[in-house]
């Protein structure tokens, strides 16, 4: 008994001995080669028809695969990973972008890459709470409604719990939706909100549908970034609003390196202890990097024909909400 | 004895001012009279510290963004205003008049929130009136968003609309003079019409100005919301004919500021029909002003007399005791 614990031991030291070395190579290879790299970071490729997959070159046709494949492995731990790698963070990173998109009763929201459908549910939540303050306050103002508005009142739209919102749900990954739909089973969601399947850069929707589109950390996974923002200007109805919430540059040289020794020192670690999955870890820090910076990224927004492009960082721009409007 | 009743006076104008409070507090629901209590004290203090800076008051200010909140679309709204247009066209206009309708983003951010002002009454100053507002031009609620300080904006519109329509009324009664169709005006009659067409404008608005009022004092509405007070009561003046160049120039405009604010909290409280009791009020401190200005003079030219009588009288003592020759 006591020798199978000592061997457990023994091959979890020698597992994380090892692990922390090649930490510290790749690190070691990746400050060396960080430096060739970020010059193409503002281009989205290489040469044609080739596409960045964190720190490698790979065939464009390839990319999409590969990154499903990563998603695949993470799906039944990733929000626990969330917690893991962000301490918590990212719970206030998705509550400041609700907070920046201000949804009102009514509006319906496409959450891209949307998988466990963090977004979507608080969504949901927020619009609740709008409207039971909205209502809260008509009540204040029609102390004594007559009979036809109390009968209107019961048949409108409006006088649903959400005031006629709706969430839609878009990933392209199967395994994500299935952990997103087993979450919205045991919260008890109902038909308000909808799960699809589809790409990015290729929506399964017509134009001009929804109200607000949002892309939380998946954007950087996508192939062809101009071609996802050139879809989300067209699903998008005129006066709506594309958010994009998104790791992103930090300026500071002292909290970049700090962030840069947690992210490929840590993050791969703890990636490989609680979910068993290096690589996974290692292209997710890598493909951080490799997305463009706030005004770069600002800039496609306005090629892609977004205006009143507007950014706003968090936590000193390890993360950052980007803004447009269809108008 | 000049000085004396020029001091009295001084003191009946300030209790003037002051009795906006004794006047209301018979009358007031709870909220409105913590309002008053909030807005008077700190309005005025912070008139004082704008008067002082006149220059910048007249230089164009940048709205006062947060640290962390880079504006990227204040550079392309610049872009914008120096000529690159926006396609607004619908199809409908485009199959008729075969030419495009081309509008900037501040012209459309302008049209949203007039159309927003019809809401007003439903919904008060807040962003569902704006999102109301959009709804009407075709536009989806999600744009509410354009705006980022919400219901100040919408504030701020609306008080430099009704700006702009005095200044246009009072142009057009200064060419009417000139032109010799209606007599000059006296200052204190001038301003009691112009201060009065102007109030009159806030009249449909009235039940809701208190919530106005506050949202205008909110840290980010204050440079805004003084730039419009401070041009709004210099025009005043200009029409009125003020040319000095001393510290009447100051000191005239500080009047008027403090009497404009007082009229406006007592025409919010005010229920006489057709707001008689405000226009009284208005009347009687306009008439406290103008005698304040005549005692200042008076006391200006009884001082002087008073140092030359002391000066000569010392100068005799001097002269009758020896003290004044020269050995």
């Amino acid at each position: 008994m006591c020798r199978c614990l000592a061997k457990m031991a023994a091959s979890c030291k020698t597992c994380v001995r090892t692990a922390l070395l090649d930490a510290f190579a790749f690190t070691r290879g990746a400050l060396s080669s960080r430096v060739a790299v970020r010059t193409y970071a503002s281009d989205s490729r290489d040469g044609e028809g080739m596409a960045h997959f964190g720190f490698q070159t790979v065939p464009e046709g390839e990319k999409a695969e590969k990154v499903y494949k990563v998603f695949e492995s993470v799906a039944q731990k990733y929000d626990i990973m969330n917690d893991a790698m962000s301490l918590g963070v990212h719970r206030l990173w998705k509550d400041a972008l609700l907070r920046i998109m201000n949804p009102l009763p009514g509006c319906r929201l496409l959450d891209v890459a949307g998988g466990t459908g963090d977004i979507s549910f608080r969504f949901l939540e927020y619009v609740r709470t709008q409207q039971e303050r909205l209502r809260r306050r008509a009540m204040r103002m029609h102390q004594t409604p007559s009979w036809q508005e109390i009968a209107a009142s019961y048949t409108s739209e409006q006088a649903t719990v959400l005031g006629g919102s709706r969430a839609v749900v878009c990933d392209i990954n199967k395994e994500m939706l299935k952990v997103g739909r087993q979450r919205a089973k045991d919260l008890g969601c109902g038909t308000e909100l909808s799960w699809v399947v589809g790409d990015a850069e290729e929506l399964p929707f017509e134009d001009d549908q929804f109200d607000i589109y949002s892309i939380a950390f998946g954007i950087r996974n996508v192939t062809r970034i101009d071609k996802a923002l050139q879809e989300a200007h067209r699903v998008l109805k005129p006066g709506g609003r594309f958010l994009c919430l998104e790791f992103s540059h930090v300026s500071n040289p002292v909290l970049s390196r700090i962030y840069d020794a947690y992210s490929f020192q840590l993050i791969p670690v703890m990636g490989e202890v609680i979910a068993g999955d290096w690589n996974s870890y290692q292209y997710l820090v890598e493909s951080i990097r490799r997305f463009p910076d706030q005004e770069t990224f600002s800039h496609m927004m306005e090629d892609a024909g977004f205006f009143s492009v507007r950014f706003t960082n968090l936590t000193a721009g390890v993360v950052a909400v980007h803004s447009g409007f269809k108008l | 004895m000049a000085i004396l009743r020029g001091a009295l006076r001084t003191i009946w104008f300030v209790r003037g001012i002051c009795s906006v409070r004794a006047i209301g507090s018979g009358t007031l629901q709870g909220t409105r009279s913590r309002l008053q209590v909030i807005h008077h004290p700190a309005l005025l203090h912070l008139q004082a510290a704008s008067f002082f800076s006149s220059s910048s008051t007249h230089k164009r200010h940048q709205a006062h963004t947060p640290e962390n909140f880079a504006d990227h679309g204040s550079e392309q709204e610049a872009a914008e205003a120096s000529g690159r247009p926006i396609n607004r066209a619908e199809k409908e206009e485009e199959e008729q008049e075969q030419e495009e309708v081309y509008e900037t983003e501040e012209e459309l951010k302008k049209r949203i929130l007039t159309a927003a002002l019809e809401f007003i009454p439903e919904h008060g100053w807040s962003v569902e009136a704006i999102a109301a507002g959009a709804e009407t031009l075709g536009l989806s609620p999600a744009s509410a968003g354009i705006f980022t300080k919400g219901a100040g904006e919408l504030v701020l519109h609306f008080v430099s609309k009704c700006n702009a329509q005095l200044v246009q009324l009072l142009e057009e009664q200064q060419r009417q003079v000139q032109l010799g169709q209606a007599g000059p005006k006296e200052k204190a009659e001038f301003l009691r019409d112009a201060l009065q067409t102007r109030l009159r404008m806030l009249a449909p608005y009235m039940d809701s100005w208190p919530q106005a009022l506050s949202t205008l004092l909110l840290p980010q509405n204050v440079p805004g919301s003084l730039k419009c007070l401070s041009t709004l009561v210099d025009d005043l003046w200009y029409y009125a004919g003020d040319r000095s160049t001393d510290m009447r120039w100051y000191s005239r405009r500080l009047t008027l500021t403090a009497v404009y604010s007082a009229t406006e909290l007592v025409m919010v409280q005010d229920s006489s029909p057709d707001f008689q009791d405000t226009w009284a009020f208005l009347d009687s401190r306009i008439q406290d002003m103008m005698d304040v200005a005549c005692m200042a003079q008076r006391v200006r030219s009884t001082g002087e007399s008073a140092v030359q009588g002391i000066m000569g009288a010392a100068i005799t003592l001097k002269n009758l005791t020896g003290l004044n020759q020269r050995w």
